[in-house]
């Protein structure tokens, strides 16, 4: 199978955790590497003071630190390594800008559908399925 | 309507203000402004005496906080190639501005004054949620970014507090204390907090509130403002809260929970929607007041100490909100200004929030997090609850 390395993406979601799922198994199958990428969503836009920013950003850091700790156990139970990286930024954008830079063969993730905002707006799955550069799964 | 039932429609109207803001990801303080527009301009309702009293307090207690919020030793490590960046982006906007208003608009020297000063903030919270969010707060720009916001910010204050003071003998006294408490307060702090800190009734609380109050006294006597010396004493107790975050967060939760939204809705409940609609070309030639001397004075000293983010260093150093506010809210209370030129102070402070900064962040987003991602992804949960 000509997967060697695959970006999971995570958000602590039930979904988010099915594509994992699923990008251990494919990994397990293929022998390929893993890397899962966490998008940290955006601060308090406009904020009047730095506390403001401060306990967001702190939560937001707890919580990633947690998911990556916990993707990280999983992984291990599967007898797999996997690499975590968290980064800021807007999450359609970013998941296919690392995968174009990383150079990976598969891109996972999961579909939460949002009847609504899906079809106003697009979801972040739809639109990584355009930009990415290599085959896309998405998880339901 | 009653006192009480002003009270509880703005606390239902502050209460509904955060939900929006969690919901949606946007500042609380400006989802308050906008409610205070909305709920003055919808009920006609006038601003009582409880709330300008609990704004005005609100304000001097944010300006504290904002010196509070200073990191000092990152300050004293680029102050240098930080002071020229600082002092031009609140001298240019502040001269044009006043210029502008007082030559173009026809407002008195006290209107243009209160305009410039208004209009030549820098916005500290905005430029530190950008920073972070770049993940250039670790960078040399980004340090030397928030390092020159202080500077503006002081300038600021220092010009509200100087411009507007109409000594009487009382300025004394006010100087006197307020250099005692500049001197004393790091030094007895850390006594009196070891000894009745960490208590539920919160004595470290309202010992800050006592002195707050006393300098707002005494400078009320003086015919003085009482920013300049908070902002000081917040600076001066920086170093105290940066090793007890705890305490700060206190402080944090009293003002975010009572305090500021009164202020910010106060904010909001003065401007005139109508008086917003008739002068729209004297809001854009404000808006434009403030942007174009921003640019012209700090992109030059940008590309010199924050290449090759310059465009990006002078966007951000264009944004205001929180000293913008308090300013226009002094000028208004003092009868400086009239309602229409708060409101028009208060639209172009709003979006100078959200203009420089959207366009900062879609078009000139520095792609730190790319260029070393390595570096950025480890700290981001690593140094889980590490704030600054």
């Amino acid at each position: 199978m000509p997967f060697d390395k695959i970006l999971v993406a995570i958000d602590g979601s039930e979904c988010s955790n099915r594509a994992f799922a699923k990008a251990l198994d494919l990994a397990t199958l293929a022998n390929a590497r893993i890397t899962a990428l966490a998008v940290e969503g955006p601060l308090p836009a406009y904020a009047a003071t730095v506390g403001e920013v401060d306990e967001v950003k702190r939560e937001k850091d707890l919580f990633f630190s947690a998911l990556a700790s916990r993707v990280r156990q999983e992984a291990k139970q599967r007898g797999l390594e996997v690499d975590v990286d968290v980064r800021p930024g807007h999450a359609a954008e970013l998941i296919s800008q690392v995968a174009t830079e990383g150079r990976y063969d598969l891109v996972v993730l999961g579909h939460r559908g949002h009847f609504l905002r899906d079809h106003l707006l697009g979801s972040t799955a739809d639109r990584v399925a355009e930009h990415a550069p290599c085959p896309v799964m998405i998880v339901r | 309507m009653s006192d009480i039932a002003i009270a509880a429609l703005l606390v239902a109207t502050i209460l509904i203000a955060s939900t929006i803001s969690i919901e949606i990801g946007l500042s609380v303080a400006l989802i308050e402004l906008l409610a205070g527009v909305i709920v003055g301009n919808t009920f006609d309702l006038r601003v009582p005496s409880w709330l300008t009293f609990i704004g005005s307090f609100a304000g001097v207690l944010l300006t504290f906080q904002a010196g509070a919020e200073v990191d000092v030793p990152q300050f004293r490590r680029e102050w240098k190639a930080s002071v020229s960046i600082g002092f031009v982006s609140f001298f240019a906007p502040f001269a044009v501005v006043g210029l502008l208003a007082r030559y173009g608009l026809g407002w008195n020297r006290r209107e243009s004054e209160i305009g410039g000063l208004a209009l030549s903030t820098t916005s500290l919270a905005v430029v530190y949620a950008v920073l972070v969010e770049t993940g250039l707060n670790r960078a040399l720009v980004g340090k030397r970014l928030m390092s020159a916001t202080f500077v503006t910010d002081i300038a600021t204050v220092a010009g509200l507090t100087v411009l507007f003071v109409k000594p009487t003998l009382w300025i004394v006294p006010f100087v006197v204390v307020s250099l005692a408490l500049i001197v004393g307060l790091p030094k007895t702090s850390p006594w009196f907090f070891g000894r009745y800190g960490n208590r539920v009734i919160e004595p470290e609380i309202k010992l800050v509130f006592a002195v707050l109050f006393l300098l707002m006294w005494l400078g009320g006597r003086a015919n003085s403002q009482a920013v300049l010396p908070a902002f000081i004493l917040g600076l001066v107790m920086s170093d105290h809260y940066a090793r007890h975050r705890i305490e700060q967060e206190r402080l944090r939760v009293v003002a975010f929970a009572f305090l500021t939204p009164f202020f910010f809705l106060k904010g909001g409940m003065s401007v005139s929607a109508g008086a917003l609609w008739a002068n729209l070309g004297i809001l854009a030639i404000l808006f434009a007041g403030k942007m174009v001397p921003k640019f012209a004075g700090v992109y030059p000293l940008a590309r010199r100490y924050t290449a090759p983010h310059a465009t990006f260093t002078t966007l951000l150093m264009s944004t205001g909100l929180t000293f913008g506010t308090i300013t226009s809210l002094y000028g208004l209370n003092a009868g400086i200004i009239d309602r229409t030129k708060f409101s028009l102070l208060i639209a172009v402070v709003v979006l100078s929030a959200i203009v420089p900064t959207a366009i900062a962040q879609r078009f000139f987003r520095p792609h730190v997090e790319l260029e070393d991602a390595a570096s950025l992804a480890a700290p981001a949960t690593a140094q889980a609850g590490a704030s600054r």
